[in-house]
């Protein structure tokens, strides 16, 4: 990856824009499960403009990498006055434009944003990543999503 | 990629750690995936170069665990972060002075403003999930990742035993 990539992508994740729940938001959309610890979820709020019906607003929340948080936060920022149909014609490069052109093996982060997008705005279409299931992630190992609940039993004996 | 998993535990760690592959849903892979499909759908990895990189992976993994001694060292020397990735439960019932558990806001922190090359241990109760944190942020260029080698549980009998030792039920 250039330094010029990743200096972006270091500034979009130290500040990122738009994130958290959007409560009183038109659409959300989301890709992945939070059961299972990978998920981007995106919430899109409209406002009339000029006779257009155009995004006001949109935020995100993600358990992913950080390429996927850089994407996320530029996009959000992209698609604001857009038209449903004017997001939706956005591909997965377009939305993460901003950073730059990402290396192949980067590019399904920006396919991730595309999904929760599509997912928010289009949801009778089939969205398109991740594809199918895959096996756990090293995120999903450190259980940050994870709501399980255990029980500690502290040993009263040295064992 | 299950088969893989099963042979060599060490090998996604080692996959993200270089290649960037397996650490979140962005970039993993499917359980019924090959290696050489997994290679070729990034940017046409080398398989035979993959393959000698994950022979020399568990050598990668004794050298990113760092002992309960060492750490007391480094502690003591005041140049190590400590990130604890257990639950909340068990943070409550035993920790290391200065820990701080790991939460979405905190990831989001050491990602976006953390330096890079400061030595940040990951602690866990017995040492193997802290390995896969240490790879996760290894592989997002964090240089002095370590993972605290018998987690916790090591650090009690080694080093404090004023912290309790516990299983989990």
């Amino acid at each position: 990856m250039s330094d010029s990539l990743q200096d972006r992508i270091q500034q979009a994740i130290a500040d990122p824009k738009n994130v958290g729940e959007l409560p009183d938001a038109d659409a959300v959309g989301t890709v992945g499960s939070p059961d299972c610890g990978d998920m981007l979820r995106m919430w899109i709020k409209f406002k009339d403009q000029d006779g257009r019906r155009v995004i006001d607003r949109a935020t995100f929340q993600t358990f992913g990498c950080e390429t996927a948080i850089a994407v996320a936060s530029v996009a959000t920022e992209l698609i604001s006055g857009k038209t449903a149909d004017e997001a939706l014609n956005l591909s997965g490069a377009d939305l993460s434009a901003p950073l730059g052109a990402l290396p192949p093996m980067k590019i399904h982060c920006a396919q991730l944003v595309e999904g929760a997008l599509r997912s928010a705005l289009a949801p009778t279409e089939a969205v398109p990543a991740p594809s199918a299931p895959i096996a756990p992630t090293l995120f999903d190992q450190l259980g940050i999503a994870s709501e399980k609940q255990v029980k500690v039993v502290l040993h009263t004996n040295p064992q | 990629m299950r088969d893989l998993l099963e042979i060599s535990p060490g090998a996604q760690r080692a996959l993200f750690r270089k290649y960037h592959i397996g650490g979140c849903a962005s970039c993993g892979f499917r359980p019924d995936e090959t290696l050489a499909e997994v290679c070729a759908r990034n940017e046409n990895l080398p398989v035979a170069e993959v393959i000698d990189y994950l022979h020399a992976a568990q050598e990668e993994d004794r050298r990113i665990q760092i002992t309960p001694a060492e750490l007391a060292q480094a502690l003591e020397a005041g140049d190590a972060r400590v990130v604890d990735v257990r639950t909340r439960e068990e943070f409550e019932a035993a920790r290391i002075d200065g820990a701080i558990l790991l939460s979405q806001d905190l990831m989001q922190e050491i990602l976006g403003r953390w330096d890079r090359s400061l030595l940040t241990i990951f602690v866990d109760h017995r040492g193997t999930r802290a390995m896969d944190a240490a790879a996760y942020f290894a592989g997002h260029g964090f240089t002095q990742t370590r993972a605290l080698r018998g987690g916790i549980d090591a650090w009690s009998q080694d080093v404090d035993p004023s912290i309790p030792r516990y299983h989990l039920e």
